[in-house]
């Protein structure tokens, strides 16, 4: 499963087609939720040439948009493009949902990778992490700052390798709907007013 | 009397709710909403891309399930596994130890055909199956799923896997365009044994991806031209590469693999285009394949310049015009301006596929099997090259057999090794390089044993030596000790060179021996290599 890398790419269709002459720096949001799937935000301002170049061919176009980064994230579906386009300011902001970008391993483990050997992962806080890149493809001139956060109820986040040296996220999450089970409590409830009712008939009987 | 019954009744109602809550939550009764996103068709010459989620960024799969559990319960051990009747067994693709409900998997799948699938001449349907199934799933519980989709045979190539109504620009045309780098088989024995012919009977030898001189690459790219020329093949006309955005009937393509274009005489531009590169590639030159509308041209990369020659000069007998080698490299280098000129304004028509770049991207070569019928071919294609003279077979690539050692490579004192048939010797051939006393050159032009006497005292310095000398070139090499011997590799702009080798100390010095090969060749290659490295004494 592609995860970081796999935006890496699709951030980097996005940016190949506008101009490489200056350092160009994106940011992209990744907020996941409890079972699993993720919030992405991309933003992005860019130069007068770049988004001309950007603007004529996705901007104007953002079904073709959705259909490259559809074909360029493999390992997942994406759905719900919001592209939001500040053309006074010459930048755009793209929302989309991811599924399955975390999974639970054999052995319970929520694993999410990152497709990256020795990523450059900083701790924010205990549920949010960054992750700054530069993919050498474009020669140092994009820098992507990704921020991912976890949700409040993971715990125990750690950073690893895979068995290919890869780095990966494991943590622990709980079944988000086996906080509170109707049946049982409300049949421990009955178990409770039932033997209490007939406790307290016997001790009137006595 | 029902002043015990009523709190009785209730307290069995809820001790009924109570344990069937536990048997209810562990329920494998799942609702499993499943999607699947397949592929329209699968290209037998592509199917290392298919089988490799790594390649092309993983873009090329067979199909992707999306899962998602709609059940208010956790099911434990979701298995998902496939398979295609005929071509691959059941296999599984994931196992999750859980699933949530709401929760979402996605799958995508990436079949490993087996290597006989690129043998397929004809086209079929075929059906994948798909089964999803949980622990404790009862046999109604278990989702099976099945799709159709067409298996192409090993010569069609598909221009692009974008649907006809979604194309609007070139690069949608050209969506497939990497996996061109499958149709150039420079691997392919029958490519190799003509390669070695044209090296040995038409050229009388040749050093381009050695020497890294253009002009030496370039005469190797007439060189090509000439064989060509000289065993009469034609170019067939067939429409070829599209022309334009909605030009429906060229999307899909009957593409002669490069022993079928030597053997067969006659090609298309694009076939031979893929024959160049074959060729280009297996004689250890990066080739490239110019795209430009309706029409293809070969060419090479050298010390980031790029070269092209029209290897449809050759025409035919019927079509007349044929060219010499020298105009078809001039028209091909004229076309090669345009394209310049073309794709720095911005032109999406004009691509160019570098197909070691490529290969590296994982669109690698299908794999071929000997044929001596083809071999006999070339035989035929040889001795015309000569006058219709019947030439000598050469040496047997396939059973490479281990010479006598060369007397000028072994010596009294140093480390010496055998070479095996048809290996090419050059003397000191970098001049810059005093160090470097010797070069000895498989017929594939690709692995090398290198024999280096370094003037000082230690293994460390020798190397750190060959290093300095390595950084002036723009190499740097790697290396870690393994007892008596040294592993290493040398990271270059053409890319990465594995080795092995040994060391001893003689009177001058160091000598340091290694035989190595690209890195995409390393593995295929290790039989000869470790031939020569046990040979080093």
């Amino acid at each position: 499963m592609k995860t970081i890398a796999t935006y890496i790419t699709v951030i980097s269709l996005v940016f190949s087609l506008v101009g490489h002459s200056q350092q160009t720096n994106q940011k992209i949001e990744m907020t996941i939720d409890e079972i699993g799937n993720a919030k992405i935000n991309i933003s992005m301002t860019m130069n007068a040439a770049q988004w001309q170049q950007w603007n004529g061919t996705y901007g104007a176009n953002p079904s073709a948009l959705k259909r490259d980064m559809e074909r360029s994230m493999p390992a997942f579906i994406v759905d719900d493009f919001k592209l939001d386009k500040d053309d006074m300011n010459r930048s755009f902001n793209l929302s989309l949902n991811a599924y399955g970008v975390c999974k639970i391993d054999k052995r319970g483990r929520w694993i999410m990778d990152t497709d990256q050997k020795d990523a450059q992962l900083t701790e924010l806080t205990e549920h949010k992490y960054m992750l700054v890149s530069s993919p050498p493809e474009f020669g140092g001139t994009i820098q992507q700052t990704y921020m991912i956060e976890f949700p409040k109820s993971a715990h125990k986040i750690k950073v690893d390798k895979d068995s290919f040296g890869k780095s990966i996220f494991e943590f622990e999450m709980d079944n988000p709907s086996s906080s509170f089970n109707l049946m049982r409590w409300s049949g421990l409830l009955l178990i409770i007013v039932g033997g209490s009712w007939f406790g307290k008939n016997a001790i009137k009987k006595v | 009397m029902n002043s015990k019954l009523i709190p009785i009744v209730v307290t069995l109602i809820g001790a009924l709710c109570f344990g069937g809550s536990f048997f209810l939550t562990n329920s494998s009764s799942g609702d499993l909403d499943v999607e699947i996103d397949k592929t329209a068709f699968i290209m037998p010459a592509a199917h290392r891309v298919y089988a490799n989620p790594d390649a092309l960024n993983g873009k090329y799969y067979l199909f992707k399930a999306k899962i998602t559990n709609n059940s208010n319960t956790t099911l434990e051990d979701v298995t998902v596994k496939y398979r295609i009747p005929d071509y691959i067994d059941w296999t599984e693709l994931t196992v999750s130890g859980e699933m949530f409900p709401g929760q979402t998997l996605v799958i995508p799948c990436y079949p490993k055909f087996k290597d006989d699938i690129t043998q397929k001449t004809t086209e079929s349907i075929e059906k994948a199956e798909i089964e999803i199934s949980w622990d404790d799933a009862e046999e109604d519980d278990i989702i099976e799923e099945e799709f159709t989709f067409k298996l192409t045979n090993r010569n069609e190539y598909v221009y692009t896997g974008v649907k006809k109504e979604e194309i609007s620009t070139w690069s949608d045309v050209y969506d497939n365009d990497a996996l061109i780098a499958c149709f150039v088989t420079p691997n392919d024995p029958v490519v190799k044994y003509y390669t070695q012919n044209l090296q040995e009977k038409l050229m009388k030898g040749e050093a381009a991806s050695v020497s890294r001189k253009p002009e030496d690459g370039v005469k190797f790219l007439a060189g090509i031209y000439e064989g060509t020329r000289k065993s009469h093949m034609v170019y067939s006309g067939t429409k070829g590469i599209p022309q334009s955005t909605d030009d429906v009937q060229s999307m899909v393509q009957q593409v002669r693999l490069p022993r079928e274009v030597i053997t067969g005489n006659t090609g298309l531009c694009i076939e031979l285009s893929c024959l160049y590169a074959s060729v280009l590639s297996a004689a250890g030159i990066d080739p490239i394949i110019y795209m430009v509308p309706g029409h293809a041209y070969p060419g090479f990369k050298m010390n980031g310049q790029y070269y092209a020659i029209e290897a449809t000069g050759i025409n035919g007998e019927g079509l007349g015009g044929i060219m010499s080698a020298e105009d078809a490299f001039k028209k091909g280098q004229k076309q090669l301006e345009e394209f310049i000129q073309r794709s720095q304004s911005g032109d999406p028509r004009y691509t160019l596929i570098d197909i070691h770049a490529v290969n590296q991207q994982g669109a690698t070569a299908m794999d071929l099997k000997d044929n001596d019928f083809m071999r006999k071919k070339v035989d035929d294609i040889v001795a015309s090259w000569s006058g219709g003279q019947t030439v000598n077979q050469p040496n047997n690539p396939r059973k490479p057999a281990i010479n006598p050692p060369n007397p000028t490579i072994r010596t009294s004192t140093g480390l010496s090794f055998a070479i095996p048939n048809g290996w090419q010797t050059m003397m000191r051939p970098v001049q810059d390089m005093p160090i470097l006393t010797a070069q000895v050159i498989a017929p594939d032009q690709m692995t090398t044993v290198s024999v280096f006497d370094v003037p000082v005292s230690n293994t460390q310095q020798a190397l750190a030596t060959i290093n300095q000398y390595f950084y002036n070139y723009g190499m740097e090499m790697q290396y870690q000790s393994n007892g008596n011997g040294i592993a290493g590799q040398t990271y270059s702009q053409n890319g990465t060179f594995n080795w092995v080798g040994k060391t001893i100390r003689t009177k001058n010095g160091i000598r340091f021996v290694a035989v190595g090969a690209p890195d995409y060749l390393y593995n295929q290659n290790s039989g000869i290599i470790n031939q020569v490295y046990n040979s080093i004494r």
